[in-house]
């Protein structure tokens, strides 16, 4: 099998996002990988590697593969860094490739933890009347929800460097901006600093406003080696670098936890396998679950000192018209919350120059975020409309 | 916020045993001399998946924290014990402004009429 020198995503898939009701994990995953194969001009019969990625509400699984029909597959597995996935799966379809285990990568994610008439928080927050276990005793004394052990972060890179709860909200607000752009967007509706001020505290420093959507639906990227990708109907979005931090926190004396994560050295690897400085990056698509997990990923990635993320964010910078458009489809704050699916499709957007309204003007270099766990697991991405080295 | 009815359920009851008796019992591995939190899942250091129990001193520090909006408001914090593990641990006889980094803190011991004697954290 020849191998090839480059690898691009080349085929984009995105279900009907956010309050979609009635269809299984699966069953979105198999509409968005169909769409996503169609997007690329591809049949299904033409992908020869399936990797399968779930969020809470239970797994597709690599019995996907069988409800696609899809035979004789080289590469087929479940891949799972929670909201890292993403990015992770690309990189192992990129390599795939590049080694010639497979030539056409299909990598998916779906979820569908969102019920009618219920809260939309309901799905990451535990309750019970009695308590099982040490997580059991750590829920039944109040820390019962994902954003609270985010409020936890936050609450310590705040107490360390001075970040303010404004300079969350000017990542809101940014955040929103940019949703106004955007068909898919949930939330369009433009929101002021006020608004985020006023909105109610979910566990505080952390506002409502300071939190994800949860949404249900799937999106599915295809990767294929470039020699290929030239060929079929959309332009390729060329892979430049890849890399993941797991910077394993110990909970004890001297650990980092809520000051730094993976993405120093998931992003130090990546930009220097995408031959990359931090100044060269256009566009950022960052993994935004809240407002607190953007700031500390930008000063991470070498944008801004560590400890001033929240000047950074409160310049303008990130916003329309900014000098690091950020989260420019609206993210998961606003647009859609499909774990690290969601900076990935974004970025696939704004590489092909398909962001309508909302399309930034310069896109050479785009920076794709992923962050899982209470920030335990971290991947990045570099993308670009050209080849590398071109 | 109502905390519920806690259950002991084998890998907790040696924690449990010790709130009962008024006493904070964690992980220790006597052999690499290292400390751990109750809920660790072993000893990175010898590969012990169950290491020893030991009654540490209830002395703490404020490592973190986030108030919860009820009335009255939950304090839920991570407290760094003076072995060096981290708990994830709840706050009481505290308000908005005495939360700092460093704020000492002892445990107390709370026992509901019904189920397993629980610890809370006092400046
Ligand atoms: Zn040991």
């Amino acid at each position: 099998m020849r191998t090839s020198r480059g690898t691009s995503i080349v085929g984009l898939g995105m279900t009907e996002l956010g309050r979609v009701y009635g269809r299984s994990p699966r069953r979105l995953a198999a509409d968005a990988v169909r769409l996503a194969a169609a997007d690329a001009g591809l049949a299904l019969g033409d992908l020869d590697g399936l990797l399968v990625s779930h969020g809470v509400s239970g797994s597709p699984g690599i019995e996907l593969a069988g409800t696609l029909g899809l035979g004789d597959l080289r590469l087929l597995a479940q891949v799972n860094a929670f909201g890292a996935t993403a990015g992770a799966m690309v990189s192992y379809a990129a390599m795939s490739v590049l080694n010639g285990t497979a030539t056409t990568v299909a990598c998916v994610f779906a979820d569908a933890p969102r019920k009618p008439k219920q809260s939309a928080g309901a799905a990451y927050n535990r309750s019970a009347r009695e308590w099982h276990g040490f997580a059991g005793m750590t829920a039944a004394l109040g820390l019962r929800s994902v954003t609270s052990f985010y409020a936890l972060a936050a609450q310590r890179h705040m107490a360390r460097y001075g970040t303010t709860s404004e300079q969350l909200g000017a990542i809101a607000v940014s955040t929103r901006a940019w949703a106004a752009g955007n068909p898919l967007a949930e939330m369009r509706d433009p929101i002021t600093l006020d608004d985020h001020q006023n909105s109610r505290w979910v566990s505080e420093p952390l506002h409502l406003l300071d939190c994800c959507l949860v949404s249900n639906g799937a999106i599915a990227v295809i990767v294929t080696g470039d020699d290929r990708a030239r060929d079929l109907a959309r332009p390729p979005v060329h892979l430049w670098g890849w890399g993941q931090g797991h910077p394993g926190h110990r909970k004890e004396r001297g650990s980092d936890f809520g000051l730094t994560t993976g993405a120093a050295s998931a992003g130090a690897t990546a930009m220097k396998m995408a031959g990359i400085a931090p100044s060269d990056v256009d566009v950022c698509e960052l993994y935004d679950c809240y407002t607190y997990t953007v700031l500390v990923s930008l000063e991470d990635y070498g944008f801004c000192a560590k400890g001033e993320g929240g000047a950074f964010a409160a310049s303008g910078a990130l916003g329309p018209g900014g000098s690091l458009p950020t989260n420019t489809g609206g993210g998961q704050l606003s647009a859609y919350y499909m774990w690290g699916m969601t900076p990935l499709s974004e970025a696939v957007i704004q590489a092909r120059g398909d962001g309508g309204e909302r399309q930034v003007p310069a896109r050479d270099v785009i920076l794709v975020s992923g962050n899982g766990g209470i920030l335990d697991h971290h991947s990045t991405l570099i993308v670009s409309p050209h080849p590398k080295g071109a | 916020m109502d905390i519920g009815i806690l259950r002991r359920d084998g890998r907790t009851d040696p924690f449990f045993d010790g709130t009962a008796a008024g006493r904070l019992v964690i992980r220790r591995c006597e052999a690499c001399d290292r400390w751990f939190a109750p809920d660790a899942s072993g000893c990175p250091g010898c590969g012990e998946e169950d290491p020893g129990w030991a009654e540490a001193s209830g002395e703490a520090t404020l490592v973190t924290w986030t108030v919860l909006p009820e009335e009255p408001p939950a304090y839920l914090a991570l407290v760094e014990l003076a072995e060096g593990p981290w708990l994830h641990a709840r706050l009481d006889g505290v308000t908005r402004g005495d939360l700092r980094e460093g704020l000492p803190l002892h445990v107390t011991f709370e026992r509901p009429d019904e189920g397993e004697t629980y610890i809370l954290f006092h400046p």
